[in-house]
Order: structure tokens, then C-alpha cells, then sequence
């Protein structure tokens, strides 16, 4: 086990030392095709709904990107000193980074919450903000309350995703929703890594899995949309 | 899908009434072939307009609707945007 670099507060296994920041990378590039596509949606239809849920996924890409970032460097700054950094360096990019990433990914998140409730009011949606902003910012363990309020809202999202699959009985939307019942997993996950690192790593498989999902429902749905552009030519 | 028509499927219906009519047509026809209740047509075209999906103008004495390029787009990503908005629960 060896000290994870963002925010010093997590283990996880040294083997999967490297493989943290590829997944991070890699739900970045998901996350901001979601919700480009989604905007795209939006420009065509004007549907709010559309929108929220477009700036959430955005919002979600740059935590993810921030996160990333962050790991990257500070793993490339401890190899190329050989362990020996300045800790001061470290300290302090970790905690720029993890701030930075909980603001990102918690606005996100209140925005996708938000856009479940159905509630046509801002002033919601920016007391939902405050409330988990201040209640992270104040907590003794910022992490701790992080996962938690991460956990709730994505409880608070599945929940609304299972009664959309119960509407339709789809196979698209039994995807969305297995896909964020991974994500709520792989978040309560993340909230037992703070004792247990090889929790860590599962809500990272946890959530590799949910995006790949997500990912795999946007791509049938351009394909669909491509294969209706496609002209007949099985009659003559 | 959903028994009951969504607004996506009441937008697409409406545009697609204007579309038939070679993009110009009377509130009343829209309403035949809609199916929808005067008080609920009157709100749909309000929003319509002011979305810039449909351009309102004046024949004589009465009003005439007709297709932007945006309603035009809108009706053939229709497909696409509820697909989208199906899997994701958007409706």
C-alpha cells in the first residue's frame, strides 16, 4: 500500500500505482463526449432537461480532468526525483487539486440532482449548492463528507433512473440505470478506501464499467441516428 | 416509449402538420391534425415562436405558421432527440 499523492488521506495497492490516472483520462474523454452530445441534443430540441444534464456531464469531464492533471504531475514529479520531492510541492498542488476537483465534481453532480427533481427554479439548485459546498468545506474529514453527499445525490439520481426504466421496461434505459447503480457502488466504494485501499481500486472498476455504459448507450444512439441518414438500398 | 404523447411527440406532431401543408398553414388545421385542445395549442405555438421553431406572420385577417430551419432540423433529428432523451430519462 502506498499514500495516494491527492490529499495524502487514501491508500491504495502499489500495483495499482499508474492505472488510476488512465481510468481518470479515460472517464474524462466519456464524460465530455456525454455531455457534448447532450448539448448537441439540446441545440436541436431546446429542452432544458437537455441542458442541465449536458453541464452536469461537463462539469463532471473537468473534476475528472483536474484530477488527472493533478495525479499525473505529481507522479511524474516523485519518479523523476526518485521519491524525494519536495513535500511542500506536493502538500500543496494535492490540495489545490482535490479542492478543485470535490467543487467541480459536486456541481456537477447538484446539476444532474437537480435536473431529476424536475423543479424549474435556479434559486433550488443554488441552495442545493450551498448547502453541500459549506457542509464539505466545514467537515472535519473533507473526503469523508465528500463521498458521502457524492453517494446521496447518485442515490437520490438512481432512484429517479429506476423509475425511468420502470416507465419504459427499455433495454436503453435498463443500461442508463445498471449504469448508475455501478457509479452509486463505485462511489460508497471510494468512501471504505479511506481504511481499505483495495476499495479504491474497485470504485475505480466500479466506475470504469458505468461509463463504459454510458458510453455504450451514446454510441447506439449516433449509430442509429447514422443508420436512418443511410439511404435503402436493399429494394431496387 | 411512454403510452401517453410526450411534449417531444406533440412538438414533432405539430411541425409535422406545418410541414405537410408546405410550410405555411392556418391555427385551425394545425389544430385538426394535432389533436390537441385549443388552450393547449395556443401555449405549444406561443412556445414554438418564441423558441424560433416556427415564424408566425399575418394573412389577411388571420394568423399563418410556418417552419424555420430550426423546426426543419427538429424534424429530422426527431428521431436522434428522443432516442437521446428516452435512454437518458429527459422527457
Amino acid at each position: 500500500m502506498i499514500p495516494l499523492h491527492m490529499g495524502h488521506f487514501i491508500i491504495m495497492p502499489s500495483w495499482f500505482y499508474g492505472f488510476n490516472v488512465l481510468f481518470e483520462i479515460i472517464f474524462t474523454i466519456i464524460t465530455l463526449v456525454v455531455g457534448l452530445y447532450a448539448l448537441k441534443v439540446y441545440k436541436i430540441s431546446d429542452q432544458p432537461s437537455s441542458k442541465f444534464f449536458g453541464i452536469a456531464f461537463l462539469f463532471i469531464s473537468a473534476a475528472y480532468l483536474v484530477r488527472s492533471a493533478v495525479n499525473l504531475v505529481l507522479m511524474l514529479t516523485t519518479e523523476a526525483s526518485g521519491g524525494t520531492s519536495s513535500s511542500g510541492f506536493i502538500h500543496y498542488t494535492s490540495l489545490i487539486g482535490i479542492y478543485l476537483h470535490i467543487a467541480l465534481f459536486i456541481i456537477g453532480l447538484s446539476t444532474f440532482a437537480y435536473m431529476t427533481l424536475k423543479i424549474n427554479n435556479m434559486r433550488v439548485l443554488s441552495l442545493l449548492l450551498a448547502i453541500l459546498i459549506l457542509a464539505i468545506i466545514f467537515s472535519s474529514n473533507t473526503l469523508f463528507m465528500y463521498y458521502l453527499l457524492s453517494s446521496l445525490l447518485l442515490f437520490y439520481i438512481t432512484i429517479y433512473y429506476l423509475d425511468n426504466y420502470f416507465q419504459s421496461r427499455q433495454y436503453k434505459t435498463l443500461l442508463a440505470l445498471i449504469a448508475f447503480v455501478f457509479l452509486l457502488f463505485g462511489k460508497i466504494h471510494f468512501i471504505f478506501a479511506l481504511n481499505h485501499g483495495t476499495y479504491y481500486a474497485i470504485g475505480y472498476f466500479l466506475e470504469f464499467a458505468a461509463y463504459g455504459l454510458l458510453l455504450t448507450n451514446v454510441m447506439r444512439v449516433i449509430r442509429n441516428n447514422e443508420q436512418e441518414k443511410r439511404p435503402a438500398t436493399d429494394h431496387p | 416509449m411512454n403510452k401517453k404523447r410526450d411534449r417531444l411527440q406533440i412538438i414533432h406532431d405539430i411541425l409535422e402538420a406545418i410541414r405537410q401543408r408546405n410550410g405555411s398553414i392556418k391555427p385551425t388545421h394545425i389544430l385538426y391534425k394535432s389533436n390537441l385542445s385549443p388552450q393547449m395549442l395556443t401555449e405549444y405555438l406561443a412556445e414554438l415562436v418564441d423558441k424560433g421553431f416556427v415564424m408566425e406572420s399575418k394573412r389577411g385577417t388571420g394568423k399563418v405558421y410556418s417552419l424555420t430551419p430550426k423546426g426543419f432540423l427538429y424534424l429530422r433529428k426527431y428521431q436522434l432527440v428522443l432516442d437521446f432523451t428516452e435512454t437518458f430519462g429527459l422527457n
